[in-house]
């Protein structure tokens, strides 16, 4: 039994991760209905910048949040100014046409630059373990769920307490009539990727601290997204975060009664079962 | 009220008709591929063309659904898998001939078309797609983990001497190019019949817009899954071709990731939700990547693969016909 | 016969009464008009009547039988056909094309469907318009399209949504005799409009919704002189120009 709860309170601190991945993902399909399926490639160059900032220089991935936070974000903007607002009202199709093949871009493109070897980050600052009561968990491990955490927290007040989450909140609403009220669509849009990439900017850095980065290292942290998405509800960031927690609790979890490797078939079940029986999530909207 | 319409053809096939404008290229286009074994016959150049039918074929297939119907699936590698396991197995634990093995396979991947699609397609569009993306990665882990299935090293038929009724043919590879050509032949016809039909109408009615559709009486989930199963069947067909063609069925080589995508990609390129559309896309992929793979080795690891994704970048930014659209452009512009 | 009833059909969204308790019948060959401002409820209730948004309460029976909350496409199957406020044409297709996909409810054959799809296009004027594709004609054309091609589903009630939107005074007069044209076919009509002058001259019975709830029921100069309904809507103009004729 006590397994069983430590299992599940190290899949938590993952989650974090997926949680705060989904919410990015969530934040740019709120604001213009577009799911960007590229989501889990950006993630994939962030684990990459952070691994080489490591390798290269020696750069500790901590630091790199901040910065990995940055380039992303500029990422988000090129992809959006690039093609994704030409698609914006087009049929899901052609959006995902588009972010696939910018998915494949970007795999492709590290497969030929730096190979599909598996990397690892294993010396850093924060290192080794802590014991709270009976468990045990990862500093590392631990150090990501916070600083998800924290990244959370600080979209949410901008959200719900800036007067420009206002903005978005109302683009995301309805983006007709916050035009009619004089709101720059295309500002927000263009916010929308930098912030929703941003998040995988930060994600992107923390994870690189417990897990291996290799070409196709974001199909699965993609998929685990979507699915903690379905589980909130399309269209609430705050559910795709609650989303995430229970992807990484329930991941982690059955990974106690199956084979490791068919852990992502239980989550898969839980995301199809969610789709048959409460397609809008917890908290979607749509 | 006159007879003849341009929009719809009613008039009956004749030889005359046959060999006039679109369809002399058809006829031309079967000519060529069926004397091109004979006269180019160098076995590397042979086995190209094979895989271009074999995705030629799978992204026709995909067309059906995704095309015409306009539900993205993702999950195409599955049906491929379940026909190349499927017929693999009989024939290596059962010894069934692989003529049979090959619809066994089409009526498995049916089956699981629909157990997919009917919760997921009373769903928005986007639901499905999404609820298919997963399930390819979800199969090859299963597929891995199961002993029966032959885990990571899969199941590999045995090596007989040549005979058409087990599929084998060893002294030449023209018996598996003149199959795999035929099915390609009969999937178009199928599809050219279907554009025609009932069925083709209502699917190109649900994509264009299901309310309006389901309005006019469509049952937008019952056609929805009509083209899944159509698409699966055709899918697990020749993915038992594939099975016996290399002989070995593994996790790796018949689910692979890119696979579903790769079929979008061909279906994007040349045209998506027209008749030709994939072939273009297949023809111009598939000797690509084979060439690129060929000469460039592992050094040219994912270069082909960027190549296309920059390509289909900049198609569906702007023109999202593809080759089709490129090509009715062209034509516009001449007539002028 | 009582072709369409509607008994207290209400549809709340998230807290707002969209239909209240709405109470209407339609005969069959009646030609029935649904006024009320923007707002009222008035494509709510058809969308409660054809499926694609249930009623949160109340019935919907049609011949007799209960279809409240019954999928559109078995509502279309039997025997109801819409069109939309937003018009939904399909794109990529002809015009002829579109009307096909409306007979094919008929038969399974395209070329059955094309020849009735032909004799529906002529009916309603859009013969030499029918090779062109259906996204690049004009709205107005649209709309012609879109009744066009319900009518071809061989509907018994024919539900039109604003039909008659965008068009010019002149082409009033046409719509007119369409519709009358359509009910001498043996349809009934049950037509929301804004568009006064195509809807006074050719209803039976006109109801009034307001906030959701029906307000008044009548012929239209009854309607037209109900100080209720003026004030909601129609205006002094409209209220004296329809109580002196007919």
């Amino acid at each position: 039994m006590l397994t069983v709860i430590q299992v599940a309170l190290t899949g938590l601190l993952t989650g974090f991760a997926y949680a705060l991945i989904a919410a990015g993902l969530n934040f740019i399909y709120g604001i213009m209905g577009l799911i960007n399926f590229s989501h889990g490639a950006s993630l994939m160059l962030s684990m990459y910048f952070a691994y080489w900032a490591w390798a290269l220089f020696g750069i500790d991935p901590i630091f790199m949040i901040p910065i990995n936070a940055l380039l992303l974000a500029v990422i988000g903007v090129g992809i959006y100014k690039g093609g994704a607002r030409r698609v914006i009202n087009s049929s899901f199709l052609s959006q995902a046409v588009l972010t696939f093949g910018i998915a494949s871009l970007f795999v492709s493109g590290a497969q030929f630059l730096w190979e599909t070897n598996f990397r690892l980050v294993d010396a850093q600052i924060l290192e080794g373990g802590i014991t709270v009561g009976p468990f045990e968990f990862g500093l590392p491990h631990l150090g990501a769920s916070v600083v998800c955490a924290l990244a959370f927290g600080i979209l949410y007040w901008f959200i719900n307490k800036t007067e420009m989450g206002r903005v978005i909140q109302a683009v995301s609403e309805d983006r007709q009539a916050a035009a009619l009220m004089g709101i720059d669509t295309e500002r927000v849009f263009t916010l929308g990727w930098a912030i929703g990439l941003a998040c995988v900017g930060v994600a992107g850095a923390v994870v690189t601290t417990f897990f291996p980065v290799f070409p196709t290292v974001g199909d699965r942290f993609v998929l685990y997204s979507f699915v903690a998405v379905v589980l909130g509800g399309f269209g609430s960031v705050s559910g795709a975060f609650i989303g995430g927690l229970v992807v990484g609790i329930i991941e982690n979890v059955a990974g106690v009664f199956v084979l490791p490797a068919m852990k992502m078939a239980i989550v898969y079940a839980l995301f199809f079962i969610t789709l048959l029986v409460r397609p809008m999530g917890l908290f979607g909207r749509y | 009220m006159p007879q003849t319409d341009s929009t719809v053809r009613t008039r009956p096939i004749s030889l005359p008709r046959l060999l006039k404008g679109k369809n002399l290229g058809v006829v031309l286009a079967i000519l060529f591929f069926a004397a091109y074994p004979l006269v180019i016959t160098s076995p590397f150049y042979v086995q190209i063309i094979i895989r271009v039918f074999v995705y030629a074929i799978a992204a026709q297939a995909w067309n059906i659904i995704g095309g015409y119907a306009g539900q993205v699936s993702l999950c195409q590698a599955v049906f491929f898998g379940m026909g190349a396991f499927t017929s693999a197995y009989l024939m290596v634990h059962y010894d069934i001939i692989p003529w049979i093995g090959l619809i066994a396979g089409a009526i498995l991947s049916m089956v699981l078309a629909v157990i997919i699609g009917f919760p997921t397609f009373r769903l928005v569009g986007r639901y499905f797609a999404i609820a298919t993306m997963g399930l390819g990665e979800i199969a090859q882990i299963i597929v891995l983990n199961t002993s029966l299935l032959g885990g990571a090293v899969g199941i590999w038929l045995p090596v007989l001497p040549d005979s058409f009724k087990y599929m084998q043919f060893h002294k030449s590879k023209l018996p598996y190019y003149y199959i795999a050509f035929v099915i390609a032949i009969a999937t178009y016809a199928a599809v050219a019949w279907l554009e025609k039909s009932k069925i083709g109408y209502y699917l190109r009615a649900i994509k264009a817009d299901q309310q309006a559709a389901e309005s006019l009486g469509i049952d937008s989930r019952k056609y929805k899954l009509i083209a899944f199963m159509i698409s699966a069947a055709i899918t697990g067909i020749i993915g038992g071709f594939y099975a016996n063609y290399v002989l070995v069925v593994d996790p790796f080589s018949v689910l692979p990731r890119s696979f579903s995508s790769m079929l979008l990609l061909m279906s994007v390129i040349g045209g998506v939700g027209t008749l030709w559309g994939p072939l273009y896309g297949a023809a111009i992929v598939m000797p690509l990547t084979e060439l690129t793979r060929g000469f460039l080795g592992a050094g040219g690891r994912g270069l082909d693969v960027m190549i296309y994704a920059i390509l289909i970048i900049i198609i569906i930014l702007f023109e999202p016909q593809g080759i089709q659209g490129v090509i009715k452009r062209v034509k516009v512009r001449l007539a002028r | 016969m009582d072709l369409l009833v509607l008994d207290k059909v209400t549809k709340t969204f998230e807290g707002i009464e969209a239909n209240k308790e709405v109470s209407i019948t339609v005969r069959e060959h009646e030609i029935v008009g649904l006024i009320g401002p923007n707002g009222a409820g008035k494509t709510t209730l058809f969308s409660c009547i054809s499926g694609s948004k249930p009623p949160t309460s109340g019935k919907v029976f049609f011949r007799g039988e209960d279809i409240t909350g019954t999928r559109p496409d078995v509502v279309c199957k039997k025997g109801i056909a819409r069109t939309f406020q937003i018009v939904k044409t399909f794109a990529g297709m002809t015009v002829l094309e579109n009307v096909m996909i409306g007979a094919l409810n008929n038969t399974g054959s395209p070329r059955v469907a094309r020849e009735q799809a032909l004799e529906v296009l002529n009916f309603t004027g859009l013969y030499p318009k029918r090779d062109l594709e259906a996204g690049q004609i004009t709205l107005v054309d649209k709309k012609r399209v879109e009744l066009a091609r319900a009518l071809a589903t061989r509907p018994q009630l024919l539900m039109l949504d604003e039909v008659c939107a965008g068009l010019h005074p002149n082409e009033r007069g046409e719509a007119v005799l369409l519709i009358e044209k359509i009910r001498e076919q043996g349809y009934t009509v049950f037509i929301i409009e804004h568009v006064m002058d195509v809807l006074m001259p050719i209803s039976d019975r006109i109801v009034v919704l307001n906030y959701g709830a029906k307000i008044a029921e009548g012929t239209p100069e009854e309607v037209a002189g109900n100080p209720l309904v003026r004030k909601a809507y129609l205006g002094e103009r409209y209220g004296e120009k329809y109580s002196a004729i007919r």
